[in-house]
């Protein structure tokens, strides 16, 4: 990796940084996928009989931590209370879990301000010409929150692509860890973090891209997603 | 299950590092603020080159992880003669990459001005000088206070990052006493209950911060 030209290190550099991009995005998508998952069920449990009971508080408590806390914090937490009770855990998993448990919370409160972006006399309007509660959230709500809340689901992958750095320091080959890894052996840290910091940038541009050409594709809800991303990603 | 001696023991090493933290974060949200009101009074300046930096500037800064900036400056910038210590290099990091947000804060809050009164004050025979400090600024900095609040959370948790590069603030210090004294509980519970008081902290501020400045 001590090739004399730029050019010819940077071709050295490439599967080293190939395969930590692939890990970077496995875990992203990992994470994003999980945590839309887990963030639906939170706002579910938190929602479920007219919001009594201990559940809203129990989920206001998981995403106040998650969100008010450093997401390394997390993720060290995750990593080393389990093995002090003596159970060793792949650091890929737990990269993983801590990414996608971290993801849950914001994305629970985009689809929180998703479902109430909409505007409340369509489902008293709904519910007054007796349509079932189960169908005015199929018919009237999801088709809206699906539109509403994207915008911001693209805000958070890109948070997320660029948190999954943190997964470097228990050790999981990711790109900062190649990064770290290419440094070793050559000590050239300047070339060698600029170029990954550019492999991070393709991919954050990537998704922003997409994100915008489904904008424009979409269209419709434009005033009720940029309420959800005015509500949530600055936050995040 | 937690022994409250050690953590009684824990708690002035912890109250220290919080000490490390707060500066750290004080420093990174001074001049990110600074940084980001700059980057965004040149971009209302309306000349294209000042424009295109200030694009340029917070899509570089925001689309890069910031634990990778971080290495940039602290383990790059020395093979080019720019030497920093582990707190002025987090410092300076924070700085630069929050501020590409708070310019973003500040343009969103400054786009929020009414064009009428800016023509308005145009045709009153105003400068733009005098409209962005007169008319502008007064509007869209007390509208920028509860986003700032916000950013300066997200700061206080990116600063969680210096530990990497060994500035003793809150993780690094969970972390040694982790290695050193072979226990887990007690340090990482203080370690999140310390963040979350300083995240409380941050919040009661901003808050206090936005009752002052209200009309």
């Amino acid at each position: 990796m001590n090739a004399a030209t730029l050019a010819e290190r940077l071709h050295a550099y490439l599967p080293v940084l190939l395969a930590g991009a692939a890990h970077t995005l496995m875990v992203s998508a990992v994470a994003i996928l999980a945590g839309f998952a887990l963030g639906a069920v939170l706002l579910g449990l938190s929602l479920a009989r007219g919001g009594r009971g201990p559940l809203p508080a129990l989920v206001a408590a998981y995403v106040s931590f998650f969100r008010g806390t450093p997401l390394l914090v997390q993720l060290l937490m995750m990593f080393y209370l389990p093995s002090a009770a003596g159970l060793d855990l792949p650091p890929l998993a737990v990269a993983m879990v801590a990414m996608a448990a971290n993801s849950a919370a914001f994305q629970c409160e985009i689809l929180r301000a998703g479902l109430s972006a909409v505007p409340a006399g369509q489902v008293e309007a709904a519910l007054a010409f007796g349509i079932a509660p189960r169908q005015v959230f199929r018919y009237v709500q999801l088709p809206q929150v699906a539109r509403a809340v994207w915008p911001a689901v693209v805000s958070e992958a890109i948070d997320v692509i660029k948190n999954s750095a943190i997964v470097s320091v228990i050790a999981v080959a990711d790109l900062a860890r190649g990064g770290r890894q290419i440094v070793a052996a050559n000590f050239r840290p300047l070339e060698v973090y600029l170029t990954v910091g550019a492999s991070y940038l393709l991919m954050t541009a990537a998704v922003f891209a997409a994100g915008s050409w489904l904008a424009r594709r979409t269209g419709k809800g434009r005033a009720l997603s940029a309420r959800v991303v005015n509500r949530t990603a600055i936050r995040s | 299950m937690i022994d409250f001696t050690l953590l009684a023991e824990l708690l002035p090493v912890f109250g220290q590092a919080a000490l490390r933290t707060a500066a750290l974060v004080a420093a990174g949200m001074a001049g990110g603020l600074l940084l980001g009101f700059a980057m965004n009074a040149m971009r209302e300046t309306g000349l294209r080159p000042l424009a295109a930096l200030y694009w340029a500037y917070t899509t570089l800064w925001r689309g890069v992880p910031f634990l990778v900036h971080l290495f940039i400056v602290y383990f790059g910038l020395p093979s080019v003669g720019l030497r920093f210590d582990p707190f002025q290099a987090a410092a300076l990091t924070l700085a630069v990459y929050s501020g590409a947000y708070f310019a973003e804060i500040f343009r969103a809050c400054w786009q929020r001005i009414p064009r009428g009164q800016v023509e308005a004050a145009r045709c009153m025979g105003l400068t733009r000088r005098q409209v962005f400090t007169h008319i502008a600024c007064p509007q869209a900095l007390r509208a920028s206070l509860p986003l700032i609040a916000n950013q300066a959370i997200l700061v206080m948790k990116e600063s969680a990052l210096a530990s990497v590069i060994t500035y003793p603030e809150l993780t690094m210090t969970a972390g040694k006493v982790v290695a050193e004294q072979f226990v887990y509980v007690e340090p990482y519970l203080l370690l999140a209950l310390s963040y979350w008081a300083l995240a409380v902290l941050i919040n009661r501020l901003g808050g206090w911060l936005r009752r002052r400045a209200a009309l």
